[in-house]
């Protein structure tokens, strides 16, 4: 069955470069430009994944979805990867947590650029175990 | 106008009130005065002062509390001790405990003003500092912000979207079309770690690497720079013997960051190393010290640039024509080994080759 993503970041190009991997799996990828529009997309429908930028807008703008995230009982059980453009930021974000932050059950990160087969590989991983910790409920 | 400094007297003889009152008279200064340390430290909040004299000897909470209270509300006001002839001792031991200055009893007034001009030049001093300081602190943190958006996001994105481009026409292009994909795909990809390593250097403090250190067998880091330099390598016709063995005793460190340190030194012996050369790394065990050498036959570190080479955005002379580099590497080097209590250094001869050493403390077992 196609999978849906949800992709958050502000960069329409790099959003372009994810697009193109994406279409050669069997995945429905809606884009949303900014933190707002990208809650908007959350509430009105059901993704089976999040890719989000963190570094958006003016800062860090991506975290605001992550903290509500981690707050919605529902959203939480959706996998998130994060693709950001900086590491060392992630761990100044969530001061005290590893760098591998674990907001919700399911997230991972990677850095930007992203290679096609980690992209790929990401994606279907957590989508299964997203899906797995579901189904043992 | 400027703001008129200010000033607080706290002294319980009224006679010292007076005077001061009298000596400031018509001067540049707006002066409020207090009879004992409670009131003092009240006046001290409220009036909120450049510059305190307090008199060490009052009934009351004594001179030395009133001086601590005063740096606890604001370490920045300076304070001036007013002591008796006969306790010259105590006025050293208020300047242990942070007053700036004392004025001795009694006093002549040119004394008395030129210790007030001297302790308020001091807070503007300290002031200046200060927010020199954090203009710096922002400058730092906006440069970081800046190359993070505006050169390493459009970077990310075109490198981001030759990935697809690539993966897109695995099956279409030949040879040597893929080879100059894979060419602009690798300088981009140095780019990316240039601006890293930049961003590393202005934004990261490295000293907090410290709150994760591990105990880690160094031939781990030292493999993982040799996977990511591989293509350098290659590319360079350059051979990389690896004579560092898996049993050594551990360094307590962050790997990540020791990968980062291998990958700037290896990388930069293989950068300046004519083709078809070796490169060599060994580690030894000396006492408590673990020494890695990385030894090349490169062209070689002048005397002259020699003690420069770890400062940042230093490239020596001799390298500019054959080899590009970014010059910050080795100094990013030195803060993460540094950070880890350990040392490097380098002995060169022109022409011949160079030989980095890195010394790290094994981990007490």
């Amino acid at each position: 069955m196609t999978k849906k993503i949800l992709m958050i970041d502000d960069d329409p190009d790099f959003v372009s470069g994810i697009q193109a991997i994406l279409a050669t799996g069997d995945y429905e990828v809606d884009v949303a430009y900014n933190p707002k529009d990208g809650l908007r997309a959350l509430q009105s429908k059901k993704y089976d994944l999040l890719l989000l930028d963190i570094m958006m807008g003016r800062g860090a703008e991506g975290i605001m979805i992550a903290r509500k995230l981690r707050k919605d009982p529902k959203l939480r059980e959706m996998p998130v990867l994060i693709i950001t453009g900086m590491r060392e930021q992630i761990a100044f974000l969530f001061p005290g947590e590893p760098i591998h932050p674990r907001f919700v059950d399911v997230d991972e990160l990677v850095e930007k650029p992203v290679e096609p087969k980690l992209l790929l590989d990401k994606v279907s991983t957590l989508i299964q175990i997203a899906e797995a910790k579901k189904a043992g409920k | 106008m400027e703001a008129k400094s200010k000033i607080l007297i706290i002294d319980d003889e009224d006679v010292v009130l007076d005077s001061c009152t009298q000596i400031l008279k018509g001067s540049s200064y707006q002066l409020a005065t207090a009879t004992d340390g409670t009131r003092g430290l009240a006046l001290v909040q409220e009036y909120q002062p450049d510059l305190v004299f307090v008199d060490l000897k009052m009934p009351g909470i004594s001179g030395f509390e009133v001086l601590e209270k005063v740096h606890e509300i604001d370490p920045t006001i300076v304070a001036v001790v007013i002591t008796g002839f006969a306790t010259v001792s105590s006025a050293v031991d208020a300047m242990k405990r942070g007053a700036y200055d004392f004025l001795p009893k009694p006093f002549t007034p040119d004394e008395f003003r030129m210790i007030a001009r001297r302790g308020i030049e001091r807070r503007k001093l300290m002031l200046e500092t200060i927010s020199l300081r954090r203009e710096k602190e922002l400058l730092r943190e906006q440069f970081a912000s800046i190359v993070s958006h505006e050169l390493k996001a459009p970077l990310s994105a075109v490198q981001q979207n030759l990935f697809a481009l690539d993966f897109e026409l695995d099956k279409t292009l030949n040879v040597e079309q893929k080879g100059k994909l894979e060419r602009i795909k690798v300088r981009i990809d140095e780019m990316l770690k240039m601006i890293n390593s930049w961003l590393r250097v202005i934004s990261v403090d490295i000293n907090k690497l410290k709150d994760g250190f591990t105990p880690i067998s160094i031939s781990k880091p030292i493999a993982n720079a040799l996977e990511s330099l591989s293509s350098l390598a290659a590319r360079k016709n350059i051979e990389i013997v690896n004579e560092v063995s898996e049993n050594l005793h551990p360094v307590s460190g962050d790997s990540l960051s020791l990968s980062e340190v291998f990958v700037n030194i290896i990388g930069n012996s293989i950068k300046y190393s004519p083709d078809g050369t070796r490169v060599v790394i060994k580690a030894e065990e000396q006492g408590n010290n673990l020494t890695i050498s990385i030894k090349d036959s490169g062209i070689g570190i002048s005397q002259e640039d020699l003690p420069h080479i770890f400062e940042g955005f230093y490239r020596g002379k001799s390298s500019q024509e054959t080899a590009t580099g970014h010059g910050i590497g080795l100094a990013v080097a030195r803060q993460i080994i540094e950070a880890h209590n350990g040392s490097i250094s380098v002995e060169s001869e022109l022409g011949k080759g160079t030989t980095f050493l890195v010394s790290l403390p094994i981990q007490n077992t």
